[in-house]
């Protein structure tokens, strides 16, 4: 059997509550809060944070993709980031939406990221200080980035249905019932349904929750090792890609296998089950 | 009596219209939604929000009709209690669990104000595109579909209002 990790292969990718309270005026650092519910930001955030919102700012206006790399500079320069500065993702949702930015940053090449673990929902619990003044940073000149990372981090349609013929790990970190194809939607959003229910050929079922504590914070290492490794059959020397409905459940589990467990080869397909589910002619498996 | 562009409801109670559509409370805070720049709707948005509590029920109030539950189309539970009055005039109060979404929070308050004063038919009867015109096209997006499930909500109860007045009438 084998040895499981007891430490997260890169612990610097997480900070703690009391720690972030206790900096919150550091140079050098960004707190970025994205959210779910549009407007929760605009009732109170970690004091000094900025607002990116997954929707308007991350993605095209028009067509179901990113930024440019020139949006991305531009949105970068207005939060007062540079290169340099280490961007502390937080957000609602057991940090979903966090986990979607931090990916999309990464897309973008932008290396300095962290996750502050519990997100917006412990720090709240924890009576920590919330604000509704809505920080001003000397704007920066982010250079743009030369290129997006999406063939490292990012799978499409074609390369998941490659992982699924090849046998390679592929997870689907949606509800059981979603990959069952009992339901068409996420449960609690029966408004955003796809035309078919099920999960891609081989796919093995791991819900992104699978990998949080009740106060959304990660289990441990040793605890994910066990889940994704024993039960999802994810191996370090093999690349594994993950999916779910519109790719920000699957950022989450991304953000585990990447950084707290250590693996280099992990993509995000983002298209996930809203592309799948509605894609002429794609195979569908349904049932456990 | 009529006042400015309303009318009078069939039972001469309410005046329920300003423009043919919707009751002249709503129609005003739609008004003053359409009016504001993106920032300051988001700032209204949210100040509604915050207003939200105060439409729970008040001590000393009684309701016809209570219904009180945990949809999957919403986040949390979501209560809503009907009163009316002997003229028709509906009065409506919500209680809805921390879970619930901000904009969800802002049309409640909304809702609450804007219906305030109208008739279930009216409630019943009344379309909902004026939504979008309140919350903005920037908004109104995938994830953001609860903003709908208020009204949805609100109708309901009033439709089962009606539905047992009728039965009543018919014995």
């Amino acid at each position: 059997m084998a040895t499981h990790p007891t430490q997260y292969a890169h612990p610097e990718a997480l900070v703690e509550t009391d720690w972030l309270e206790k900096h919150l005026k550091d140079d050098g650092i960004r707190i970025v809060e994205s959210n779910e519910d549009v407007l929760l930001y605009d009732t109170g955030h970690i004091p000094g944070a900025v607002h990116i919102d997954w929707r308007a700012d991350l993605q095209d206006p028009v067509i179901r993709d990113y930024i440019t790399p020139e949006k991305f500079a531009e949105l970068c320069s207005k939060n007062g980031i540079t290169p340099e500065t280490t961007c502390i993702f937080y957000g609602d949702k057991a940090n979903w939406w966090a986990c979607y930015a931090l990916w999309a940053f990464r897309l973008f090449g932008h290396e300095k990221v962290k996750i502050l673990n519990g997100g917006r929902d412990k720090w709240k619990a924890e009576q920590r200080p919330m604000t509704r003044d809505v920080p001003k940073y000397p704007k920066t000149n982010y250079p743009m980035p030369k290129k997006r990372f999406d063939k490292e981090i990012r799978a499409f349609a074609d390369e998941a249905l490659a992982q699924s013929e090849a046998g390679k790990p592929l997870i689907d970190v949606r509800s059981p019932g979603e990959y069952k194809g009992e339901i068409t939607h996420m449960p609690e959003y029966p408004q955003e349904g796809v035309l078919r229910g099920g999960h891609i050929p081989k796919a093995k079922s791991m819900p992104w929750k699978t990998a949080t504590n009740d106060d959304a914070t990660f289990k441990p290492a040793s605890d994910l090792a066990k889940i994704y490794f024993d039960q999802c059959g994810v191996k370090p020397d093999t690349d594994t890609v993950v999916y779910c409905r519109i790719g920000e459940r699957s950022s989450h589990t991304w953000f585990v296998l990447t950084y707290l467990l250590g693996l280099d080869n992990v993509r995000n397909y983002d298209g996930s089950w809203t592309e799948w589910g509605n894609k002429v002619g794609a195979p569908i498996e349904k049932g456990a | 009596m009529s006042k400015g562009c309303g009318k009078l409801d069939e039972s001469g109670a309410a005046e329920v219209r300003s423009d043919g559509t919707y009751p002249v409370k709503l129609n005003k805070i739609i008004n003053l939604f359409e009016s504001l720049p993106e920032d300051e709707r988001r700032e209204t948005l949210v100040s509604y929000a915050d207003n939200a509590k105060k439409q729970e029920p008040r001590e000393g109030e009684s309701f016809n009709l209570v219904d009180v539950r945990k949809d999957e189309e919403c986040m949390d539970t979501v209560g809503v209690y009907l009163h009316v009055e002997e003229n028709g005039k509906a009065h409506i109060r919500m209680t809805l669990g921390p879970e619930v979404q901000t904009l969800t929070r802002a049309m409640t308050a909304v809702l609450c104000k804007g219906l305030e004063g109208s008739t279930p038919q009216e409630i019943l009867d009344l379309p909902s595109d004026f939504v979008t015109r309140i919350v903005g096209a920037e908004l109104v997006r995938i994830r953001s579909q609860t903003i709908y499930y208020v009204l949805t909500r609100i109708k309901s109860i009033c439709k089962v209002y009606l539905d047992r007045q009728r039965m009543a009438q018919v014995a």
